[in-house]
């Protein structure tokens, strides 16, 4: 029951009482005082427990004026001739107001047990419907409607920062509210209209605001209030985590298939070219003394052969690079073997090796990887720069590091694309149509040189073209 | 009399096709078969010198099918796999393969490698009866029999040579590509994996506490050494 309603019958039902007690004891059944008086004293009783105690100072006031008028004599006036009735009329009035006191405090605190209770309840059910939300519906409105449901609120307003999403609950709309939300989310503090009977709190999560929560018509304690934001506060980021969890799941599980993929097509490529290898091989075996010219033809089968198998072998140990399964298998490497290993690969004559400046510590890698990362910087170079000029190699020391520097006269590439070529399956818009690849070789390398706790990156070359600069761990810096 | 009998074991025709056309040119006498279970039961009713397994097949894998064979028989296995990586090889050898060749392979290096796997240390001479006496092992070195107190323990070619090779040099620590070369052939000399396979298979087979070896010791960083019982 609202408190003015109970007010009103407590203080109608105690006045009603005094005048019961006047006209009965008045008129219809004479009494001594003592005895008006102990009835008097149980009408106020019974006036603060249902009123409170307001209601109970009016009605012992009352029934004090009464009883004085009408049973203390003289009878018919607000005046006492014996000395003794003063002691008695006062008494009455203390007594019946510390009574009605003592009475109203223990209805209040009766109240506020029952009032933390109910809260305590509904917090409760508020935390079940918010810890059994329906995993297949977002959270944000299913927490919005049990907010409005259970706290009886006409309506509830949820604002999710971090998503920027609002979420309503509750049967009415509350006007004007998003910005005020987003208001509320940047100052981190309560503001409350109360035109429209409305409070909006910001929901924080470790001291910092990822929210807003307006509601309608709450009447509960701030306290109250703080656990719904706790709450709130909690699914939201039980969400987003949940969220992240599951695509990061499914970015693995994507990763995963790939990289499965790649390498049983790497499986079914080699069957082939096993069967080709050997029968070319074996064509020299069968016949030791084959012509010269048919001898060359045998040998560019078997070099391509091998080639092919090369780059077949290449895209699964790039996909297991890809997906983080390969193991380093590191020793100290002359990095000029390194070097000539990689020019090794390609029979275009562009490729050339500078000769270091000077005398170059070795470096603690896997060889086989370094290679695969130098070869994918040097095919890049020799795709992307003119026929006629030369992609040039150079190593040199940078403290304990050693870099090596794939130097090509190619077009350059503008500034605020040095870094997004190095991003998987990222091609530049002007050339992915002219130059054939597949966005992954830079991205591969640059993984390659982070395993070594090396670095992968590209600088505007000196006479234009690009410089692409490995550094790699020296054997002082494992040490 | 051809140079020997050689089980090709592999699901693909072409390659079968192409084994049988270069190896059977080099005067092995070849036969085929598509799949482990095929191979096996060829195993029942013929008698070959040397098998060349396919790793990856489907139904039974080359793995479980190399196991099986080496269950009853000591002939030479080769391994034929794609991967070349170092568990795959590690794989190979301790399911009982003597060697392996990774795919693609030219045709010079697999009868290099068939040729090493058929060949068996001569029996140096003088040494024809001989019977080595091991704490209850009796190993005969001319019908490469290894006899404890009741039983005969089965050794394949390869386990056997390397056994009696450190047995013919007592004592001294023999580094990992000697042995390589000396037991398996010339082109050897890389391949610690093998012998770390074959030494742990012998001594499953002689010592009386594997893990804590008294015969077959390792020489860290150098190879392995062979005491004789005091």
């Amino acid at each position: 029951m609202p408190l003015n309603n109970r007010l009103f019958v407590g203080l109608a039902g105690g006045l009603a009482a005094v005048a019961a007690v006047v006209v009965i004891f008045s008129r219809i059944l004479p009494v001594n005082p003592s005895t008006v008086g102990f009835f008097f004293l149980l009408v106020v009783l019974a006036t603060a427990t249902a009123g409170g105690f307001a209601a109970a100072c009016v009605a012992s006031i009352a029934a004090t004026l009464s009883y004085n008028y009408f049973f203390l004599p003289p009878i018919g006036q607000f005046t006492i001739a014996e000395p003794e009735n003063w002691v008695a009329l006062f008494t009455f009035l203390l007594t019946s107001l510390t009574a009605s006191h003592l009475s109203g405090r223990a209805r209040k605190e009766a109240d506020e047990a029952r009032r933390s209770q109910e809260a305590t309840e509904r917090l409760y059910a508020l935390s079940r419907a918010i810890l059994l939300t329906d995993a297949a519906r977002p959270i944000g409105p299913q927490a919005a409607q049990s907010i409005a449901q259970i706290f009886d609120l006409p309506a509830v307003v949820i604002f999710d920062g971090k998503s920027n999403s609002t979420y309503r609950g509750g049967p009415l709309e509350i006007d004007d509210v998003d910005g005020r939300l987003h208001e509320i989310v940047r100052l981190g503090a309560r503001h409350q209209d109360p035109s429209q009977d409305l409070d909006i709190w910001p929901i924080a999560l470790g001291g910092k605001p990822i929210g807003a929560l307006a509601l309608r018509g709450m009447t509960g304690s701030d306290g109250a209030v703080q656990s719904i934001l706790n709450l709130v506060a909690i699914a939201l980021e039980r969400v987003r985590t949940e969220e992240a969890a599951s695509k990061a799941e499914a970015a693995r599980q994507s990763e995963e298939f790939k990289s499965t993929l790649l390498d049983a097509i790497a499986h079914e490529f080699k069957t082939p070219l096993t069967s080709i290898k050997a029968a070319a091989t074996g064509l020299r075996v069968l016949n030791t003394a084959l012509p010269e010219d048919q001898s060359e033809l045998v040998s560019i089968i078997e070099e391509e052969t091998d080639h092919l198998n090369q780059l077949v072998t290449e895209a699964a140990k790039m996909s297991e690079i890809d997906a983080g399964k390969v193991k380093l298998k590191r020793a100290l490497t002359e990095v000029q073997e390194v070097i000539a290993a990689t020019k090794g690969g390609f029979s275009d004559d562009r490729v050339r090796i500078a000769p270091p400046a000077a005398a170059l510590p070795q470096i603690w890698v896997d060889a086989d990887l370094i290679v695969l990362a130098l070869r994918q910087l040097v095919d890049n170079a020799l795709k992307y720069s003119g026929a006629d000029t030369p992609i040039t190699c150079r190593a040199e020391n940078a403290g304990n590091r050693v870099v090596i520097r794939v130097i090509d006269q190619g077009p350059g590439i503008p500034e605020h694309d040095r870094e997004r070529i190095f991003e998987k399956f990222f091609r530049r818009p002007g050339v992915r149509n002219r130059v054939p690849g597949s966005g992954l070789g830079l991205h591969i390398a640059r993984e390659i040189a982070r395993m070594h706790e090396g670095d992968l990156w590209v600088e505007p070359g000196a006479a234009g073209g690009s410089e692409f600069c490995l550094a790699l761990p020296t054997g002082l810096s494992c040490e | 009399m051809s140079d020997g009998r050689i089980l090709v074991v592999d699901d693909e025709p072409q390659i079968r096709r192409v084994l049988r056309t270069t190896l059977s040119a080099q005067g092995y006498e070849i036969f085929d078969a598509k799949s482990g279970e095929e191979a096996l039961e060829a195993m029942r009713r013929q008698r070959f010198d040397l098998i060349l397994l396919d790793m990856n097949m489907p139904g039974m894998g080359g793995l479980e099918v190399c196991r099986q064979i080496r269950a009853t028989s000591e002939v030479a296995i080769i391994m034929l796999t794609v991967r070349d990586s170092e568990q795959d090889k590690v794989a190979a050898l301790d399911a009982g393969a003597d060697d392996y060749v990774t795919k693609p392979f030219g045709i010079l290096e697999l009868l290099a490698r068939i040729r090493a796997a058929l060949r068996r240390l001569p029996v140096p001479q003088g040494t024809a009866d001989e019977t080595v006496e091991l704490d209850g092992f009796h190993i005969n070195l001319a019908t490469r029999r290894v006899v404890t107190k009741d039983k005969e323990i089965r050794l394949t070619p390869k386990e056997f040579d390397l056994l009696r090779y450190l047995m013919g040099n007592p004592n001294v620590a023999i580094p990992h590509a000697k042995l390589l070369q000396a037991v398996w052939g010339p082109d050897y000399g890389d391949q610690v994996e093998y012998l770390r396979v074959f030494i742990n298979q012998l001594r499953k087979k002689i010592e009386p506490e594997p893990s804590h070896p008294r015969y077959l010791l390792t020489e860290p960083w150098v190879g392995y050494r062979f005491v004789p019982a005091s």
